[in-house]
């Protein structure tokens, strides 16, 4: 007789849609954070003025 | 505008979608409904067997090509100390530990319906997990680290060692008594399945190997990035 256990098939599969779902969000949120850090990073930063005082 | 002067955020280009990426979650999406839904129930294991097709996929992907991959891209940077190389062999290795991870989630709900037991300690599952533990290790070495030559070289060296135990672990099977099935699939001769089984199998380790590029592809980019991003802050400091 074929045994009925099909919820442990269907847990298998819902873990490992958990686990690559999980590690893709996971590469998503820190892209997402890098890209922050360069964007902070492209903002030129205030250059010395080179005209004479008074000027 | 000289390449030098183009905004950093640009130097590392984002595709706007990532159209591998999505293809490979729906073709993993496609397996899953065929593996459920369509693939007939073996009679004696019943519908657990059906773990097989994620279980015994993510291994082969993560053991043989991960691994596989880090183990050579180790290999060629300790020889040409290109740091693109050691970002492959990072990558591969991360990704890798991913699949392994699946193999170990899924490995002991099938154990539980067919041995009775979540886990058993024989030479095959406790390799596996052995190598998984020295995968953390590997990526716990790389944020150690702080010189990157030094992380890289370091890094190689236990990526180079850790591949050596998945000869091992794929010939377990044959050197000790274990509970673990034999290979129905990467053995000398012809895969021991039904025709519809073997193709659920085959399209479940083609959709996984597309994953495993699309993640390996996307974690190379991040690796780029974060060196990208580290070069620039200390220039700035």
């Amino acid at each position: 007789m074929t045994p009925d256990n099909g919820g442990f098939a269907t847990a298998a599969y819902i873990l490992i849609a958990i686990v690559y779902g999980g590690y893709v969000l996971s590469l998503t949120l820190r892209e997402r954070r890098l890209r922050q850090r360069l964007a902070r990073l492209d903002t030129p930063s205030r250059q010395p003025s080179h005209r004479p005082a008074g000027a | 505008m000289t390449s030098a002067q183009e905004p950093l955020a640009s130097a590392v280009a984002r595709p706007r979608r990532d159209l591998l990426l999505g293809l490979a979650i729906v073709a993993v999406a496609a397996v899953f409904v065929r593996a459920l839904a369509f693939t007939p129930i073996e009679a004696r294991q019943g519908p657990a067997q059906k773990i097989l097709y994620v279980h015994a996929t993510s291994a082969i992907v993560g053991l043989y090509l991960a691994f596989g991959l880090m183990a050579v891209a180790s290999l060629l940077y300790l020889w040409l100390k290109d740091a693109k190389l050691d970002r492959v062999a990072e990558s591969a290795a991360e990704v890798g530990l991913v699949y392994t991870t699946a193999v170990l989630v899924t490995g002991p709900l099938w154990g539980k319906t067919i041995w009775g037991a979540w886990w058993t300690w024989d030479a095959r599952l406790t390799s596996t997990l052995f190598l998984w533990f020295i995968i953390v290790a590997y990526l716990l070495l790389r944020g150690a680290v702080e010189e990157r030559d030094r992380r890289a070289r370091y890094s190689a060296v236990l990526g180079i060692l850790a591949s050596l135990l998945v000869p091992f672990i794929h010939l377990s099977v044959y050197l000790f008594r274990t509970l673990h099935p034999m290979p129905i699939v990467l053995k000398p001769s012809a895969p021991s399945m039904p025709s519809e089984m073997r193709v659920t199998f085959f399209a479940g380790l083609l959709a996984f190997i597309l994953l495993f590029a699309a993640l390996l592809r996307a974690r190379y980019r991040l690796a780029t990035l974060r060196d990208l991003v580290h070069d620039h802050e200390q220039e700035r400091a």
